[in-house]
């Protein structure tokens, strides 16, 4: 679907000649002026501007009446004036008018400090009021769902929230009843809003009125910083901002990334990190001693991991969790396989899958983009759940069927095994297309569990199949999107955690196991040593491969009854505020982790670990710190070559579409 | 004269309801968990095949509920919620901004009286009183100070569960509430439909001489 | 008067059925009119000079020019939402004439080429709502309504759909959202509903009078009907007179007839011994004129230059026996009470105006009160989302403007009442839960 190419055009505003994308709105374009135009109801992840508030009134040349800058798209040679005595009338008396029945609470306030009314209020406002009958009250805080609290003598019905709920998140459980100045945000009798995404109108609310009850009066703008990282609790990788106190993290905001997450943030990377964050995490070092897991010094901990390791040698099998960084799974792999010489490693939950298909599944022309799910014809979705598997993806589906009219076709793996069924798939697919030759941009939006079963390679094929049936490879806006088992699944493979393949998908001179082949081998005793990078695997076979296995070492945030049962030796591991290195998003961009928390008691990076028992059973991996691990990985995978982590910085990196860029 | 208030100088009842976190998230109820009476699932679905779009039918759907149940009860917003495959919290939402839509538990008969500028100045205030006090405690009525009705040239008047009538002055509210309470037309002289436009003498009843009072809405 | 053309047979007795209405040339002028090509229907419609008769007084032909062309689902809309206070012409029409109003539509959907209509007709009136139902259900038997209409290839769909009592569901784009199943939630524009209304598709909304004009200027051409009225007033009008007045009701005039022989001469006048104090030309949207303005003739333009408006074309009358803070209060609580809430001026604002008000009647103001509600109702004047804001903050700002010295000295009578000093009052202390808003 054609994407807006907007031209850039020229206008003037307060005197000054600014160019601007044609038709964006004042409110944007006059940023590119250094002009500001308050706004409260104007946001425009959103939708189309609403025109509620009425804060960016502003003059423009040729028509009478103030316009609303939210709403105003911007022509070239227009005369826009924020300065003239008019709009600051209009603008002093909006502030007044919302000021009429908002609290004046700020120093008890959680917003404030950080509140769009407090700024705009001393921004713009009047300085003073005229209102000298009584403030509305009412009892507050409210509970509106076990996460959020709600304060309705503050709320200024800019509707930003019950925007959110209707038309981003479609669940429609938030919204404003009665009329006038009797109108208030509520959920239907009585009940709470619980909902996928619901604490993203917390980030939204322009005042206190809608608050986070885990982070309510825990601390003050001032006295908290800001570091930016991804979360890693699922493959859709948003961005977000942590808010830091004294090295704790308190808060997660969403980091708008138009590519990873729109700006969004689900419930669970939003509210899950004071729990990642602290009771019950492994804190120090663990040794069996007795039956039992007691804590011991690191020194013990790491001497005896290595003399386990070296006495099983080629007899380890290592798996990797999808919370791992590229660095930790490269270097885990160096481990096996150049210093015990194993070749039983991997990332995957289950199946191989041959080289080449991996490799073909990952060619770059047939890589598609995030964005693409909004502007594409159609998005198949094939084996997968995206609320399940990557929350904020189904938002990305939703505004591409709301806003964009794309068609959504969901199928399973069955559909695509039968011909024809699969050639049926391709016609309806096609179909969603422009009448003329053009071609249909369809994005296959994938889960990993297709490739991961029993057929898997026959379903890699099929998708493959179906792939150039409709010559996704070759058309703008068209491909392919897994979304892997586990959170950094496509980095990890990329880093060569696989039991077929080395950095950058290289061919190895001895393949290993896989997942299940470690497991069953460990069962039956040919593999004496289990090796747990921050891995859970539950189910039958780990249990029994557990129980067999001489040695059991595990890198864990929090232990599992399994690992209580059955570890030898624990690594306290890092939550992924503590960690630094890269992971792989689920479309190829590369994205930094840094370090935002502080390990929490003896807690190491793993990179350090790692690298520590490496030289321990006689490797010396030659890493002294988190760049030189990460430079260690761009040197090893092909693609990545020349890649340093200031280059990836805040918003990622694509390296193919960088090798793109470097070439022409 | 005052208003009805709750808790805080609120006029909103939901001004203050925290929510009952033991309460699951309300989505569009299933068949299962809605009984729905046929015949309301009948006109419902009949309203919502006049539109393009079938949401359109959300204010003859709420209205056919509230004929069923009284007033928009949850209940009743449940059951539109169900046919329509809407969350309950949109239909709520929508009835709460009409004025003829009840939120609240109401008397059956609804007897509206306009106390907007035209018929106040013809003493709509002292008429809506009379109203009041003449139907007292009675559960069966809702006697509501009502915004223009649309009937000045028959101030002050009143709608009387959709029938207009008027004009009307305090002597004629006890007729007027047993002639509903006794299931007859109500004031048959002083309807609006047996009224000729044209008629110089229509209403030629001479308005109180005293300023506008009274008639809260 | 040989001029009247809506109220011609209004009295007629079963005028409502379509036996009477045929007989009396009823559905005439749509045989006439799909005659003739959409266009130049389009053509009669824009040389009769036929503004709006539902308050904008926007030129109806040119709004159905709007329109864009093409085979694209397009809508009517007849806004039925008759809620302007003093307001009750559309409510006769559609209860005594309901099939002119439908042969109206149907005209005009052919002109417009839109093949689905709409009344959205305000909940009170059951009646009236009763009656469109029983003439379109005659209406579609006699195939005026339905596909392929009297064999012109012309098809249209119309639905009577019931509010639910709210008066902001009389704006355009209210009703639209209102009619989609929504809040009345008024919406930004552009876009305007010409473009994107109902369902997003090109809509033409009109009022139900200038629907039912319709059928009247097809019969007489477009030209012989801009005959009648004023230059850029042209037709009749059907004013709906009320307040205190000997004979209130709907009357249709001449546009251009001197607002005097309205009130006096039809209406009566008010009662013996009174005197008119002020009277709103449009509805209580409109801002009061004065005895003074009396003479002047009522059409757009005369009403526009004495600053205020022809709107809804309902004349309220209030005599001298009424003070003027009551007849402000009054305007001032409707508009509080219907403001949607949406936007920020006027829900505040309206809020805040009636709070003035009551602290001037109970005498908690001072003279500066007046100050601050006049500038109040500045800052809402075009700076909201829709009219209404406007339509509160205009007639209170004339008030004040004309009868400031009755203001003042209701402030000071009340203040009296209270035995408070000419002060200034303690500013009210925010806190407390005894709030009386």
């Amino acid at each position: 679907m054609p994407r807006p190419e907007p031209k850039t055009i020229t206008f003037t505003i307060d005197g000054r000649e600014v160019q601007a994308p044609e038709n964006a709105m004042l409110v944007d374009a006059a940023k590119l002026g250094d002009v500001e135009i308050p706004v409260f109801c104007y946001e425009p992840k959103l939708g189309n501007p609403v025109g509620a508030c009425r804060m960016c009134l502003v003059e423009i040349e040729g028509i009478p009446k103030l316009q609303t800058g939210c709403s105003t798209p911007v022509k070239d040679g227009m005369v826009v004036n924020t300065e003239s005595e008019r709009v600051k009338t209009a603008q002093q008396s909006v502030v007044e008018f919302l000021l009429i029945n908002h609290p004046l609470d700020c120093p008890v306030c959680d917003k404030g400090g950080e509140c769009p009314l407090q700024d705009i209020t001393f921004g713009w406002g009047p300085g003073k009021t005229r209102f000298v009958e009584e403030k509305r009250h009412f009892v507050k805080p409210l509970e509106l769902s076990p996460e959020i609290a709600i304060d309705r003598e503050r709320c200024i019905l800019c509707y930003r929230c019950v925007r959110f709920s209707q038309e981003i998140s479609e669940d429609y459980q938030l919204v404003l009843l009665e009329r006038g100045a009797h109108s208030y945000v509520s959920t239907f009798d009585g009940h709470p809003y619980v909902a996928p995404f619901s604490g993203n109108i917390v980030e939204l609310c322009p005042v206190g009125a809608l608050t986070s009850r885990e982070y309510r009066f825990r601390a003050r703008p001032w006295d908290i910083e800001d570091a930016g990282s991804v979360c890693t609790l699922c493959p859709a990788q948003c961005n977000v901002t942590l808010t830091v106190r004294d090295e704790r993290i308190l808060r997660v905001l969403a980091r708008d990334h138009s590519e990873v997450d729109d700006g969004w943030l689900c419930d669970r990377g939003r509210f899950a990190y004071p729990r990642l964050g602290g009771e019950g995490r492994v804190t120090e070092p663990l040794l069996r001693d007795g039956g039992e897991l007691r804590p011991v010094s690191w020194e013990r901990a790491l001497e005896e991991a290595a003399t386990r390791l070296k006495r099983a040698g080629a007899a380890t099998g290592a798996i990797v969790g999808g919370g791992a960084t590229n660095e930790e799974g490269l270097l885990l792999s160096r481990i096996m396989r150049e210093g015990l010489d194993s070749p039983h490693i991997d990332s995957r939950v289950a199946g191989t899958l041959p080289l080449e298909l991996h490799r073909a599944l990952a060619e770059p022309n047939l890589q598609a983009s995030v964005s693409d799910l909004e502007f594409a014809h159609a998005v198949l979705v094939l084996d997968c759940n995206p609320i399940e598997d990557a929350a904020i993806l189904d938002l990305r589906l939703r505004k591409g069927v709301r806003r964009h009219g794309m068609k959504l076709v969901p199928a399973t793996a069955a559909d695509l095994l039968d011909e024809r069924s699969a050639q049926e798939l391709a016609a309806k697919l096609r179909a969603t297309g422009p009448a003329d030759d053009a071609g249909a941009e369809v994005v296959v939006l994938w889960g990993e569990r297709l490739t991961a079963g029993p057929d898997g390679a026959r379903a890699a094929q099929a998708l493959l199949d179906l792939a150039s049936t409709l010559n996704l490879a070759d058309t703008k806006g068209a491909g392919l999107l897994e979304i892997p088992a586990r959170a950094n699944g496509r980095g990890l493979r990329e880093a060569g955690v696989l039991p077929n393949a080395g950095p950058g998908l290289s061919a190895l001179a001895e393949d290993g196991l896989d997942a299940i082949g470690i497991a069953r081998a460990l069962g039956e005793g040919e593999l004496s040593c289990a090796y747990l990078l921050g891995a859970d695997r539950a189910g039958e076979e780990w249990e029994r491969a557990l129980e067999r296995a001489t040695t059991v070492i595990s890198h864990a945030t929090f232990l599992t009854d399994a690992l209580r049962e059955h570890a030898d030796v624990v690594f306290p591991a890092g939550a992924y505020a503590e960690k630094e290195g890269t992971i792989v998003h689920p479309d190829g961009r590369i994205q930094r982790l840094r370090q935002a928390a502080a390990h929490p008691g003896e807690c190491r990076a793993e990179w350090q670990v790692l690298a520590e028992l490496a030289r321990r059973i006689g490797l010396d991996v030659e890493i002294q710190s988190g760049a030189m691990a990460s430079q260690q990985l761009f040197d090893a995978v092909p693609r990545y070559a020349g890649l340093t982590l200031e280059e990836i910085g805040g918003r990622g990196v694509k390296p193919h579409e960088r090798e793109v860029a470097v070439a022409s | 004269m005052s208003v009805k208030r709750f808790e805080g100088g609120s006029r909103v009842p939901g001004w203050y309801e925290p929510v009952d976190p033991a309460k699951d998230a309300a989505l569009v109820p299933s068949p299962q968990e809605v009984q729905v009476p046929a015949e309301l699932r009948g006109e419902i679905e009949r309203h919502m095949a006049l539109y393009p779009d079938s949401r359109s039918a959300a204010l003859p759907a709420l209205a056919a509920a509230q004929r069923v149940h009284g007033w928009c009860s949850p209940e009743a917003i449940d059951q539109v919620a169900c046919v329509m495959a809407l969350t309950p919290a949109y239909l709520d939402a929508v009835a709460t901004f009409y004025d003829m839509l009840d939120t609240e538990p109401v008397g059956r008969h609804s007897v509206y009286v306009c106390t907007n500028i035209s018929c106040s100045l013809r003493g709509a205030g002292e008429l809506y009183e009379a109203m009041r006090d003449g139907a007292g405690d009675d559960p069966e009525f809702n006697v509501r100070a009502f915004e223009c009705l649309g009937a000045c040239d028959i101030a002050p008047m009143a709608s009387v569960d959709g029938v207009y009538v008027g004009p009307l002055a305090p002597e004629d509210v006890p007729r007027l509430l047993e002639d509903v309470r006794a299931g007859r037309p109500v004031l048959a002289d002083k309807q609006l439909s047996t009224r000729i436009v044209a008629d110089p003498n229509a209403n030629s009843r001479a308005y109180p001489s005293h300023p506008i009072e009274g008639g809260e809405s | 008067m040989s001029d009247i053309l809506l109220f011609k047979d209004i009295d007629e007795p079963g005028l409502a059925t379509l036996e009477v209405y045929a007989k009396r040339g009823g559905y005439e002028s749509l045989r006439k009119a799909l005659e003739m090509t959409p266009e130049e229907v389009l053509a009669q419609l824009e040389s009769s000079g036929l503004r709006g008769r539902g308050g904008a007084g926007f030129a109806m032909g040119k709004k159905v020019s709007f329109l864009p062309k093409g085979s694209i689902d397009k809508y009517l809309v007849c806004n039925a939402d008759e809620s302007e206070p003093g307001t009750f012409k559309d409510r006769e029409l559609m209860q005594k004439s309901p099939h002119m109003l439908i042969e109206g539509i149907v005209i005009a959907s052919y002109a417009a080429g839109a093949s689905r209509s709409f009344i959205y007709i305000r909940g009170e009136y059951v009646r009236q709502a009763d009656m469109l139902d029983a003439a379109l259900a005659e209406a579609t038997q006699a195939g005026y309504i339905g596909e392929d209409i009297l064999k012109s290839g012309h098809s249209l769909s119309l639905v009577v759909h019931r509010g639910a009592g709210a008066y902001i569901c009389g704006e355009e784009t209210g009703l639209l959202d209102s009619l989609e199943g929504k809040r009345g939630n008024p919406r930004l524009k552009p876009p305007f509903p010409a473009n994107q209304g109902l369902y997003q598709g090109p809509t033409l909304i009109n009022n139900v009078e200038t629907l039912a004009t319709v059928p009247a200027i097809i019969a007489m051409g477009g030209e012989q009907y801009a005959k009648l009225g004023t230059d850029t007033s042209k037709g009749t009008k059907l004013v709906s007179v009320s307040g205190h007045v000997q004979r209130p009701g709907n009357y249709e005039i001449e546009l251009g007839t001197p607002s005097r022989e309205i009130i006096y001469g039809l209406a009566g006048g008010p009662p013996e011994g009174r005197q008119v104090k002020c009277w709103f030309p449009g509805g209580s949207s409109a801002p009061v004129l004065t005895a003074g303005d009396l003479d002047l003739p009522y059409d757009f333009d005369s009403m526009a230059k004495a600053g205020s408006m022809l709107g809804s074309g309902a004349i309220i009358v209030v005599d001298d026996s009424t003070p003027i803070l009551d007849v402000a209060l009054k305007v001032a609580k409707f508009y509080r009470h219907e403001s949607c809430g949406k936007c920020t001026p006027c829900r505040e604002g309206t809020n805040w105006t009636v709070k003035m008000l009551e602290r001037i009647d109970n005498g908690t103001a001072t003279p500066m009160d007046i100050e601050i509600m006049a500038s109040v109702q500045e800052h809402i004047i075009g700076n909201c989302l829709c009219v209404l804001g406007d339509a509160m903050a205009m007639p209170i700002g004339s008030m004040i403007a004309k009868f400031r010295d009755e203001f003042e000295t209701h402030i000071e009578q009340a203040r009296a009442r209270n035995d408070l000093a000419p002060a200034e009052p303690e500013p009210a202390l925010a806190g407390g839960v005894s709030a009386h808003a």
